[in-house]
């Protein structure tokens, strides 16, 4: 049965009358010159179409044909060593005026080479796949390069319907398998159903009410490509307790020993991406704490980090530092909440760790309620600093959770670190190579696990993380042991950053003081009426981005959470593209977990470290 | 509980129902099953600070068979919506549901393609919480809730309906 997808069309929300002439406008081609993109030049120089800088980041614009040979140019060249591709998108160009000239569809790459500390964005013009007029688009696959371009392909495939040639799995990943368009296509609506405040029964509306339900029947249960029957296959999830949300495995088993699992995602898929590109800027923000719920803070960090580079502000200092002290924070909170499940999950009832770990999460959920009134879903970080500034009484009570924590951190490891039970769980489990965890794509803690030192937080310092002392803990262990030990390493860091943050607070504004971007101070109301004018255009048109495009990432307690922006120039993003560092991580599962004993799939899980809202997104 | 002076003799006079609904009301198992931000905020509930045993709702079941309460703690989407629906057919009656949140009452902030607009589309929801996600204190006002909704139960409308059902099948109205 088709799937009806309430196809009303909210006026609105698409309505572009606000804006002045010349949008949408292109995103200008990069300019300039670096060693990199020279290399590239100088071996595939009738492949490129455009070469340089832009908006900061080295940027290369190719044509399809000899996709697969630059990414394996830039992975294996010796002045390059792009030793991992940390992401793929796609891009619809249809509402942009293309006036005749290029294609609809494009891809964009982000590779990042950690030994030369370098970043380069790969666009590539997809080719046509039939038809001939560009509509069902194709690029070869790179997963045979990388093999942590699987899953971001077939997410590109799913959502943006481009084919990857040569891919191993071309199968949706996110969205149920009979759905009907590839969602964040631009002639794709929206979806949704009007509020019905108004309706009766009488409404012609009254009718599409209800109807974007898929049939509450059971899917066919099939056999995942590669596996067989011969073996036991089991389902794991999305109903599971230990799967960490709505994840489902399906996993092949010899006796108790793992074949091969078949991750089934997007039971959680809440189409992020395309509400994103229906809102203005300001307004994604509140929609980034429901990613990753558990790192909110970090979530709006990152995202507006990207519209601010994008719009060339000057944050304040007091505001970078207060940021510092929420990402931090965050981060701890995490970590503990990742501590205390890792622990139940390995342990089936270990509830006292969870018990403990959260009394001192809760404390730092009071702090944040305390900066801005909400413990989870917080949207204090803005687009120009925070939202307010902190309360008087904030400094004392963080300083007093920050005397606190060294110890509390060491009692968690009493009772853990050298347990005999802990260690024969977690040693040798899950096992990544250091080549693995390159070329699959891992980040975080997964990534520094496995003996790579890397921390973005570091090597590429955001918001003043270059002021900071602090180190970064690796391990060269690859096992769920020495990921263990690195998070809690992490925790000790975290607090040491948050010592020197509360250390040397500066006063001053919390936030920007571009009224264009970053409303004014609610008092000034009162008393200006170019505050009130400024507010007013803000609140009910926001601010607009000149056009261009930028991969921003910033080290999550997860790992890279990257945000793409596409701006055509206008008030809202014209492509929002989400990184979620849980979505690569986890596509180390079925790896990782081969050969092990299916109790082991929890532990693996667990010291994955994912959240199904970043994962589905 | 001094219940031994009050009841000296050990024997006690009340309804079928209250008792019933005494037990009930205070053994209420949720269903460990979390969809999204919401679960989070669920799980708080069931640590030491918020401390939902005090409600003896502390147990959370990972089989639907053992459970009487499903909290949905969060979004639901397409995808999804199928397998919650047979996860409360799964669960024995008694039984009953918490809309968690915004998402779960009405859809929240997500109304696109993805997202099923209120989960009372697929299974009936007894009580609605407004949040998003709602604190830990407004998942325990909705037990409360629930509580009155439970003691008001009665074993004779069930038995009735039921009869009723019987009569209509031989005999449907109208006919
Ligand atoms: S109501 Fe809010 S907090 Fe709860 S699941 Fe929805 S978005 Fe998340």
């Amino acid at each position: 049965m088709p799937l009806d997808v309430a196809p009303i069309l909210r006026s609105y929300e698409t309505q572009r009358t606000l804006n002045p002439p010349g949008i949408p406008a292109l995103a200008p081609l990069p300019t300039g010159e670096t060693d990199d993109t020279r290399r590239l030049c100088e071996r595939f120089g009738e492949e490129v179409v455009a070469a340089g800088l832009h908006n900061g980041n080295q940027v290369v614009h190719v044509g399809p044909a000899q996709l697969k040979a630059i990414a394996a140019f830039l992975r294996d060249d010796p002045q390059l060593q792009y030793e991992t591709l940390i992401d793929v998108t796609g891009l619809d160009r249809s509402r942009l005026p293309l006036n005749g000239e290029g294609v609809r569809f494009q891809t964009v790459y982000q590779f990042r080479s950690y030994a030369r500390n370098q970043h380069l964005t790969l666009v590539v013009d997809c080719a046509d796949g039939g038809g001939g007029d560009g509509e069902q688009p194709q690029v070869d696959s790179l997963a045979g390069v990388y093999r942590g371009a699987e899953w971001p392909e077939r997410e590109v495939y799913d959502l943006m319907g481009i084919r990857f040639d040569g891919h191993p799995d071309p199968r949706r990943i996110l969205m149920p398998k009979s759905w009907h368009n590839h969602p964040l296509q631009k002639q794709s609506p929206l979806g949704g159903e009007e509020v019905p405040f108004t309706f009766t029964w009488d409404d012609p509306e009254f009718e599409t009410l209800g109807t974007q339900i898929l049939a509450a029947e059971s899917a066919a249960p099939d056999l995942p490509p590669g596996m067989s029957r011969e073996n036991m296959v089991i389902n794991m999830g999305p109903h599971h307790p230990s799967t960490h949300g709505v994840l489902r495995l399906v996993v092949e088993l010899d006796g108790e020993r793992v074949v091969s699992i078949d991750p089934d995602l997007g039971y959680l898929h809440s189409g992020f991406e395309k509400t994103g590109e229906n809102k203005r800027y300001k307004d994604f923000v509140y929609y980034t704490d429901r990613m990753d719920y558990l790192s909110s803070m970090s979530n709006n960090l990152g995202y507006c980090l990207t519209v601010e580079q994008m719009l060339g502000l000057e944050i304040p200092e007091r505001a970078q530092v207060i940021r510092v002290i929420m990402a931090e924070m965050q981060r701890i909170a995490s970590h503990l909440f990742w501590l205390a499940t890792h622990v139940l999950d390995v342990s089936g009832t270990g509830m006292s760790l969870l018990m403990y770990a959260t009394r001192e999460r809760e404390r730092i959920l009071d702090l944040f309620e305390m900066a801005c009134g909400a413990r989870l879903t917080v949207s204090y970080i803005r687009i120009g600093g925070v939202w307010q500034d902190l309360p008087d009484a904030f400094v004392g009570e963080l300083k007093d959770f920050i005397r606190l924590m060294p110890e509390k951190i060491s009692e968690y490891e009493s009772m853990l670190t050298d347990a005999p039970l802990w260690q024969e769980r977690l040693t040798e489990v899950g096992h990544v190579s250091r080549e693995d965890a390159l070329s699959m794509g891992l980040t975080g803690p997964m990534l520094r696990g496995s003996g790579v030192d890397w921390d973005l937080r570091r090597d590429r310092p955001y918001t003043g993380y270059e002021g900071y002392e602090f180190e970064v803990p690796t391990s060269d262990r690859g096992d769920c042991y020495g990921r263990y030990r690195v998070r809690v390493e992490e925790l000790r860091q975290s607090v040491r950053i948050l010592e020197q943050a509360v250390g040397n607070l500066p006063s001053g504004l919390y936030k920007s003081n571009n009224r264009k971007v970053a409303a004014p101070p609610r008092a000034e109301l009162d008393v200006s009426m170019e505050a009130l004018i400024h507010h007013f255009k803000l609140m009910t048109e926001g601010f607009h981005v000149s056009p261009g495009y930028l991969y921003n990432g910033i080290e999550s307690s997860k790992g890279e959470l990257g945000f793409f922006v596409y701006s055509d120039g206008s008030a809202k993003p014209y492509r929002l593209h989400v990184r979620g560092p849980s979505f690569n991580n986890l596509y180390a599962i079925d790896h990782i977990s081969r050969g092990e004993m299916l109790s082991d799939v929890v532990t693996n899980i667990g010291s994955i470290d994912i959240v199904l809202g970043e994962v589905d997104r | 509980m001094g219940l031994e002076e009050k009841v000296p003799e050990g024997i006690m006079t009340s309804t079928l129902d209250s008792v019933l609904n005494w037990g009930r009301a205070n053994s209420t198992w949720p269903l460990l099953f979390g969809l999204a931000c919401c679960a989070m905020e669920m799980i708080a509930t069931g640590t030491a600070r918020h401390d939902i045993a005090r409600y003896g709702s502390e147990l959370f079941r990972a089989s639907p068979r053992q459970a009487d309460l499903m909290i949905v703690s969060g979004r639901v989407s397409n995808k999804m919506a199928p397998v919650i629906k047979r996860i409360y057919d799964q669960m024995p009656a008694p039984k009953w549901v918490i809309a968690m949140g915004i998402c779960a009452s009405a859809g929240g902030p997500f109304n696109n393609y993805a997202i099923i607009q209120g989960v009372d589309k697929i299974i009936p929801v007894d009580v609605y919480v407004p949040g998003c996600p709602p604190r830990p204190e407004s998942l325990l006002y909705a037990l409360d809730k629930l509580r009155a909704k439970q003691a008001l139960e009665t074993v004779g409308t069930a038995r009735a309906v039921v009869e009723r059902t019987a009569v209509d099948e031989i005999m449907p109205l109208g006919a």
